[in-house]
């Protein structure tokens, strides 16, 4: 029974990540735009798990599905739409862009379709000791200037949305 | 049967172009940005699925984590990234009160 | 002493470049005593250098440091010590230091006294390093020298448009002389691989080459002494070049610049004894300029101008003299006239600051009583230049005008005995016209007052020079003058330790006979045209009719080179400048238009709009993905 359940779960999975994707880019209100765009992150942890790389989907429910969409939604909030409905519509260029994605897009696509790897992730977990070992030792360096960026986009983003004093 | 890595590459491609395609369509500041973080999350997939593979062919530990390491950075950019976007985006509105980057031109020219 | 040959230029250089720092807010009167001692300082050292070679020094080459030294070729600075330049040295640091003595007389009332003082002792520097270098390099860096100071100089009082204009005439002028020079200095590097004068005279003697090189090069040289020493065709600048102050025209105009170019041929003796022809030449311009000025001078009204084309005339014996193969006689010459020359201008000097800046002799006049020691000492000059023996000229111009027949040029003699004449004519005119008869401006004659000590102590030097240096080449042939230069200047004469030859005086005395007789009668005339009008000079002049007006505008020479050569190079100058404005500029400015239209143009692709440039950087996604996998799959080879 749990042979089929694999790839049942990674169909499931798929399906909700392309689907909300396709929301994202297509409709046209913006929450709901925003909370679809949660839906995709949380498939992106599931998928995370079927690969088993459990610390890594930890971490995308912690940061994806909660720090950023709540940022995407206090973003929503402070400006203010079109009156014309949610959200706000197509670009001038798009009749060009979407013909450009869809060159570039459709040969790497069909490189993707044909990949002939025999290789299958297996959803086996035990990351987080082997992860935390090479982040904290061969890795430690760029973690600290991870930090210190992390750092200087905080103060950035303060200094960007002060108001001057009146 | 297990999943193919083809699969997890496929999902990764089309959600990258998916996410390609919405920034360089929508008008709305705050959708580009969200358009930007699918981008994000479909090539962490890509790295993590890539990871594991290696994981099971490679030499040495069987559990290869450069992948791994390489997507927490990612995941720490985005936040960052996130962040001052909003920022941005929250400065330019207070100047002109619009999130329509085709009306956003002061660089012309 | 000779050893230390090299402070000789250096004291004139400190004091210019001490001068030209300081003495504007700082030493301000100081500039002039202290010129003055420095051209002092560097006259000891040139004394004691020549008494040094007097006594049997041998030719000495003092280096300072190495120029260039390119594989054989090596024209260092180094001076070289002989009896020819030794004996310049002498001349020119004794007759500057009296000249910048006057000077500090004469400029006294000038507010560019401080200035005038750095440039004075500065062309002493240049001519000292002209007499003294060892190579014809050295030699040019004091040839240029001297024309950029001689430009300074004239062009003195620039704010006027005089001076300014004769500067920049006589700088022209000597410049065309200059590539005279040049090409001389080249060639002779080409033919004999070197330019230090030791190498080249040797390798002359030794193997010579094809005579037309030979007169090649001395006929670039000559061109070169003839702008420097104003001689036919590129002497006009000289009478011009009094517009500057008349210390200037005294020091450079009479007794030192323009002897360069006799010394610049005296030097290559060697050279031009080898190339024939040439040196006849020499000979026939020198004569030719000398009759030709001379006759210029009969008629000039600025007592300056006079002396000016009596200076190209005396110039013109000295060349006369090379050309005959006598250059002794020519050094002879050119002391002889570094005294009264420089004295005659130093006494017009002082005539012109007596009566307050005229220089035009027809409102002169009777000035005879009021400056007494200006005019005997004048009358001495005067005498020694119409060679009345036994002065200074006497003995110099009676060894050229010998050595010209004795040799061989018997037209040149003739044309050097009655060029004889008109110069007593002229120089009696002009000391007539200013000192004695009735003053002619009335106004003038009741200011007009002798000229202080500091000036009349040079006038008195020099006058005693006038008279007295004539005997340095006495006995005529045989004096003390031929046995210290003959052996640098006849090379061949002090291998062949031949004893040189008793003066023969029957000789010696139907020549002075004959040129004295000639001097006499043209004072003679002269006192008897303007004392007692005998035939009254104004009658002359009208029935001189065209002839006179020829004379009077000096032949047009100047209104002829101002048409055929000033105007060609106008013409050209017009020519380029159009050429540099439409095509030179043009090109620029098209270009920068070019750019323009194309900066609009791409300005187009700045839209502002930020999907634009995400849209961009897809395309360059997509472009590279092309180039990528077109190598990977072997349709783009590399």
């Amino acid at each position: 029974m749990f042979d089929i359940l694999e790839p049942l779960l990674f169909a499931l999975f798929a399906l909700g990540i392309i689907g909300a994707g396709v929301c994202v880019v297509v409709l046209r209100r913006i929450t709901a735009q925003a909370l679809l765009m949660a839906l995709t992150f949380a498939c992106m942890a599931g998928m995370f798990l079927l690969l088993g790389a459990e610390t890594i989907a930890l971490f995308q429910v912690l940061i994806y599905v909660g720090a950023i969409t709540i940022l995407i939604l206090f973003g929503v909030m402070f400006t203010r739409q079109d009156d014309r409905g949610y959200g706000l519509f197509f670009q001038r260029q798009s009749p060009w862009a979407a013909a450009l994605t869809l060159v570039i897009a459709l040969p790497v696509a069909f490189l993707a379709f044909s990949f002939k790897d025999p290789s299958t992730p297996s959803p086996k977990g035990g990351d987080l000791t082997p992860l935390a070992g090479s982040l904290f030792t061969d890795y430690a360096f760029p973690f600290e200037i991870a930090s210190v960026l992390l750092l200087a986009a905080l103060v950035g983003a303060i200094v960007l949305v002060k108001r001057d004093e009146q | 049967m297990t999943v193919p890595l083809g699969a997890f590459i496929a999902v990764s491609a089309v959600l990258f172009f998916l996410g390609a395609g919405g920034v360089l369509v929508r008008r709305n500041a705050v959708v580009i940005l969200m358009c930007v973080e699918l981008m994000l999350n479909a090539s962490n997939l890509a790295l993590v699925a890539f990871s594991r593979r290696a994981g099971q062919l490679g030499a040495g530990n069987p559990l290869d984590q450069r992948g791994s390491v390489f997507v927490v950075f990612v995941l720490v950019i985005a936040a960052a990234e996130v962040a001052v976007g909003l920022a941005i985006i929250l400065a330019a509105y207070r100047n002109r009160p619009t999130v329509n980057v085709d009306e956003l031109h002061e660089m012309k020219g | 002493m000779i050893h230390n040959v090299w402070l000789i230029p250096a004291f004139p250089l400190a004091a210019f470049l001490i001068n030209a720092l300081f003495g504007r807010r700082w030493l301000k009167r100081w500039t002039g005593p202290l010129a003055s001692l420095s051209i002092a300082a560097s006259a000891l050292v040139a004394i004691g250098v020549f008494l040094e070679v007097r006594s049997g020094a041998e030719r000495t080459i003092v280096p300072l440091y190495t120029f260039i030294s390119v594989g054989a070729f090596h024209a260092n600075v180094a001076a070289l010590v002989d009896p020819l330049s030794s004996a310049m040295l002498l001349v020119v640091t004794v007759i500057s230091f009296l000249i910048h003595v006057y000077a500090i007389g004469y400029m006294a009332h000038d507010h560019g006294f401080w200035r005038f003082f750095s440039w004075f002792p500065l062309f002493v520097f240049a001519m000292l390093i002209l007499v003294l270098g060892d190579n014809y390099l050295v030699m040019f860096v004091g040839w240029e020298g001297v024309g950029l100071c001689s430009y300074l100089l004239i062009g003195f009082w620039f704010e006027r448009p005089e001076p300014a204009g004769a500067a920049k005439k006589a700088f022209v002028m000597n410049r065309i002389g200059d590539w005279g020079f040049m090409i001389g200095m080249i060639t002779t590097f080409l033919v004999f691989g070197s330019m230090n004068f030791v190498d080249v005279f040797e390798r002359v003697a030794k193997d010579p080459p094809a005579q037309g090189v030979l007169s090649l090069i001395c006929l670039a040289f000559f061109l070169g002494a003839t702008g420097k020493s104003a001689q036919l065709p590129l002497y006009s600048w000289l009478p011009d070049a009094m517009e500057g102050p008349t210390p200037v025209s005294a020091l450079i105009h009479a007794a030192t610049m323009v002897t360069a170019g006799v010394y610049l041929v005296a030097r290559s003796t060697p050279l031009f004894a080898a190339a024939g022809p040439v040196l006849a030449g020499v000979g026939g311009v020198g004569a030719l300029t000398a009759i030709f000025a001379a006759t210029i001078a009969l008629v000039q009204v600025d007592i300056k101008r006079v002396m000016a084309y009596s200076t190209v005339s005396q110039l013109g014996y000295m060349f006369l003299a090379l050309g005959a193969g006598a250059p002794i006689a020519a050094m002879f010459h050119l002391i002889t006239h570094a005294f009264f020359k420089a004295l005659l201008f130093l006494g017009s000097g002082s005539v012109i600051h007596g009566i307050g800046g005229v220089q035009d002799m027809r409102r002169m006049g009777g000035l005879r009583s009021k400056m007494p020691l200006t005019y005997w000492t004048m009358v001495i000059a005067g005498g020694a230049l119409a060679a009345l023996p036994p002065l200074a000229g006497f003995w110099s111009k009676d060894e050229i005008l010998g050595s010209a027949f004795k040799n061989g040029y018997p037209i040149l003699w003739v044309v050097g005995v009655f060029t004889g004449g008109l110069t007593a004519f002229y120089v009696t005119r002009a000391i007539w016209l200013t000192f004695h008869g009735q003053p002619r401006d009335r106004q003038l004659f009741e200011h007009a007052h002798e000229s202080p000590r500091v000036m009349t102590w040079p006038l008195l030097a020099l006058a005693v020079g006038s008279a007295l240096v004539g005997f340095i080449g006495f006995p005529p042939d045989n004096g003390f003058l031929h046995s210290f230069l003959r052996p640098a200047l006849e090379a061949g004469a002090a291998q062949q330790a031949i004893p040189p030859e008793a003066s023969n005086w029957l000789e010696f005395l139907a020549f002075a006979a004959i040129s004295t007789a000639v001097g006499v009668g043209g004072i003679l005339l002269g006192l008897s045209m303007y004392s007692r009008g005998r035939p009254d000079p104004a009658a002359v002049s009208r029935a001189a009719g065209p002839y006179y007006d020829v004379l009077v505008n000096k032949y047009y020479v100047d209104e002829i080179y101002d048409r055929r050569f000033v105007g060609v190079a106008k013409a050209f100058a017009g020519a380029a400048w159009a050429f540099d404005i439409h095509i030179i500029d043009g090109l620029v400015n098209r270009l920068g238009w070019a750019i323009k239209l194309a900066g609009g143009g791409l300005r187009r692709a700045q839209t502002g709009i930020v999907g634009n440039y995400a849209l961009s950087v897809v395309a360059g996604l997509l472009l590279i993905m092309v180039v990528y996998g077109g190598y990977a799959t072997g349709w783009l080879r590399r």
